[in-house]
């Protein structure tokens, strides 16, 4: 009866007592080993997790996954609002390195994953994740430590590019891989262009409603932050249930909104509050979702590519550094920046379920790049922009 | 180490520093971004000279010497478009302006350089407050003596420059109701203020320099935050109360008044400066930080109250012969422009407060104003 009674209770309270405790976590290893909180999200995360003999059940499906994908949504508009595309039109060798180490990050990791015998569908599938910096590690841990400057500059805008090229190639290897296995050619193209330009145009409708609403409203300055919140939770909720992308449409409201000029004061970054809370949701939803145990058969490949995509992506910012106007150093560290991943592979992955596409499944030891890049991602960033002297609330070592 | 030598050189010639903002375009905070854009514009030949200040959002840009307006503001001109380009490529958005409107001063960065990291740890916060931006105007002088006589001569049209600048009525998030609530930082400073009454050269590096060097207190002519100083190693006399205004054409103006007025004073018109001048010294000052071109100035010699607005009509209008032979009348011109009709840059920037609804807007049309040049198009 009692024991019985004690499990009823903790399945009530899991999710609340998950994000206490790595609450509680994050901020101890902030405070004692200036560990970035999302790491330690993240650890926490995965440690109390079913599939680690933790009390937290696969969440995939249930409401949190609704409160994860509008986290993910807040950090995807606010990335989209720091965008500014005039930079990338005024200095074009900064969109190029974006392509460049894009596109070798592809084609890298494609080589790499045939080398260690993948198959071609999920090595193609597996280097069009791994084309992406995570954009919530990226933007918490700046926003985490204060930094401003060019590397955090150039590592926002661009993990902007790489997330959407990442997106792009993944629906269109999606497509390929549909056009392959079904004979509905119609469906496949639907499914690859049709989301993406769909989710785009959902996502910009909203930029330009929501400020032209918020004029209206007036007093801009005190009801910019709740407004966007409020539309990018109807979004969210509206995209997924129409199954769209969510991530794009978010991505998409937010550089509207910022080039409809409705201008978001400094305290809301994050979107404060509300934001905090829900990034721990998020980092412990993701590591929640992860399934340690068949990633140890993998580990050589995991470690490999790990190694790898961070090597092509430095190098290729590198290498346009000076002609973009900044230093080689700036340049690398720009691309160490860029080292997180993960967040971004789940809830990818999550709108394809439903076309019966397990690419989780035939991606072997996805899940163990995720979790460390997962941890040690936000840990890379963080040195990169300290080691930049860009930061306000940590110093250099 | 002795005061450097006074370096005498042409009388009248002038030169001009401006502290400029450097904000990022997304929420325009301020973005430590100096050294980068020290880092793009040292690739290239830059129109003038470029520095580092003490904190990363700030740049520190300087003409040549020059004898005529029109140089001056061509040459000012040339630095603001390559600053653009420049700032453009790095995703930076330049300004001027005394204050930036929201910034929290706990939130700068020192630069990585010993003189900023030592003045930090001696000022304390003092040092991050004065993260407020100024134009400094030399007017080169022919003798030591002579920068000394200027210096007090000047003393009654310091609130001209003051009011004509004033560009920072906000501070820290909100309406200072000052038009130049950047002075109020500087004189937390222990030694701002004015210069003691002292015509020879030889008196003051002995007399006075000597004596304060002895206590610990100062090295150099460096240490001194006057509000006007003599800066021997130019051979100048640095008027240091201005603003760094919203346009490199005001600050040019600026400097071409002080060019004339110079020329004025030094043509003996005036009586001799006196010590009870500086009784209503340090009230004349704050008429015109509060209340811009509309403070109330009491007249050192005969304690009349007369507008300050009024004060400066008139006195472009006994400058007028000056600014022809100096060829500068088209910079009185600019400033009549601004008494008469526009007003200084701190109503430009309430009028944006009020129309943007946000400082935000406000500082977004500082940035755009610096670009184009002009409140108005001609």
């Amino acid at each position: 009866m009692i024991p019985e009674t004690l499990q009823t209770l903790l399945i009530a309270v899991a999710w609340p007592l998950a994000i206490a405790v790595a609450w509680t976590v994050g901020e101890l290893a902030y405070r004692l080993l200036s560990l970035p909180r999302i790491s330690s999200y993240g650890i926490a995360g995965f440690l109390m997790a079913a599939n680690q003999g933790g009390f937290l059940a696969d969440p995939s499906g249930g409401p949190v996954t609704l409160l994860a994908h509008f986290a993910f949504a807040l950090i995807l508009f606010e990335l989209g609002y720091r965008i500014n595309l005039r930079w990338l039109r005024v200095n074009p060798w900064l969109g190029a390195s974006g392509v460049l180490e894009a596109l070798s990050t592809f084609l890298a990791v494609f080589a790499l994953a045939r080398a260690f015998s993948i198959a071609p569908v999920p090595a193609l599938l597996l280097s069009a994740l791994a084309m992406s910096t995570s954009p919530a590690a990226v933007l918490r841990v700046a926003n985490e430590v204060g930094s401003s400057g060019q590397v955090t500059e150039r590592a926002l805008h661009l993990t902007a590019v790489n997330c959407v090229l990442s997106v792009l190639t993944f629906k269109a290897v999606v497509g390929y891989w549909l056009l392959a296995s079904i004979d509905s050619a119609f469906g496949a193209i639907w499914n690859s262009l049709g989301e993406f330009v769909v989710s785009v145009a959902i996502g910009g409708l909203f930029g330009v409603a929501v400020p032209a609403l918020l004029r209206q409203i007036g007093d801009v300055e005190r009801h910019a932050t709740a407004a966007f919140a409020v539309a990018t939770l109807l979004l969210t909720a509206l995209t997924h249930a129409l199954a769209f992308s969510p991530m794009l449409a978010a991505l998409a409201f937010g550089l509207v909104a910022r080039h409809r000029r409705v201008i978001l004061s400094k305290a809301q970054s994050n979107f404060g509050t509300l934001g905090d809370l829900l990034t721990v949701l998020l980092f412990v939803f993701v590591a929640a979702s992860l399934d340690w145990r068949p990633a140890p058969t993998a580990i050589g490949m995991v470690l490999a590519i790990v190694l790898v995509r961070l090597t092509v992506k430095t190098a290729a910012v590198t290498l346009f550094a000076r002609l973009s106007g900044t230093t080689w150093r700036k340049g690398a560290l720009t691309g160490l920046a860029m080292t997180p991943m993960s967040v971004l592979v789940i809830v990818l992955l999550e709108p394809t379920r439903h076309l019966h596409l397990y690419a989780l499944d035939q991606v072997t030891g996805l899940v163990a790049i995720a979790l460390l890049l997962e941890v040690f991602g936000p840990l890379v960033s963080q040195r990169a922009l300290i080691w930049a002297g860009e930061t306000r609330h940590l110093d250099a070592p | 180490m002795a005061l450097t030598a006074f370096k005498a050189g042409e009388a009248l010639t002038m030169g001009v520093e401006l502290e400029l903002q450097l904000v990022n375009w997304t929420d325009f905070d301020l973005s430590g971004s100096a050294s980068d854009i020290l880092h793009l514009l040292q690739a290239k030949k830059f129109p003038g000279e470029v520095k580092l200040e003490i904190t990363e959002s700030m740049i520190e840009v300087a003409t040549d010497v020059h004898r005529h307006h029109e140089q001056l503001l061509e040459q000012l001109r040339r630095i603001r478009d390559q600053l653009v380009v420049a700032s453009d490529r790095l995703n930076v958005a330049v300004c001027g302006g005394g204050t930036h409107p929201f910034q929290r001063w706990s939130e700068r960065r020192i630069s990585a350089k010993p003189r900023f990291l030592q003045l930090s740890s001696l000022y304390g916060y003092l040092a991050k407050q004065f993260t407020v931006f100024g134009q400094h105007v030399h007017i080169g002088c022919a003798s030591a003596d002579q920068s000394l006589y200027l210096l007090h001569a000047l003393n009654r049209y310091l609130p001209h420059f003051i009011a004509l600048s004033a560009s920072s009525p906000f501070f820290q998030g909100v309406d200072t109701r000052f038009d130049s609530a950047r002075l109020n930082s500087v004189f937390a400073f222990p030694l701002s203020g004015r210069a003691p009454l002292i015509f020879d050269w030889h008196e003051f590096e002995h007399d006075y320099f000597a004596k304060m060097e002895k206590t610990g207190v100062v090295k150099n002519m460096k240490d001194f935050y006057w509000d006007i100083r003599p800066q021997p190693e130019y051979g100048t006399i640095e008027l240091r109360v201005c603003d760094t205004p919203l346009t490199v054409e005001r600050a040019a103006a600026l400097a071409a008044y002080l060019q004339a007025l110079c020329r004025m004073l030094l043509q003996g018109d005036e009586a001799a400066p006196i010590e009870d001048d500086y009784l209503v010294y340090n009230y004349n000052r704050f008429q015109a930080c509060r209340f811009g071109l509309d403070g109330v100035l009491v007249h050192p010699r005969n304690h009349q109250s007369l507008p300050l607005r009024d004060d400066i009509v008139a006195t472009l209008r006994r400058v007028a012969p000056h600014a022809r032979v100096l060829g500068s009348q088209a910079a009185l011109d600019e400033l009549q422009q601004a008494i008469s009709s526009e007003g200084n840059h701190a109503s430009f920037l309430r009028q944006q407060f009020d129309a943007a609804g946000s400082v935000q807007g406000m500082v977004a049309a500082a940035v755009t104003l610096f670009r184009k040049g002009r409140i108005r198009a001609r």
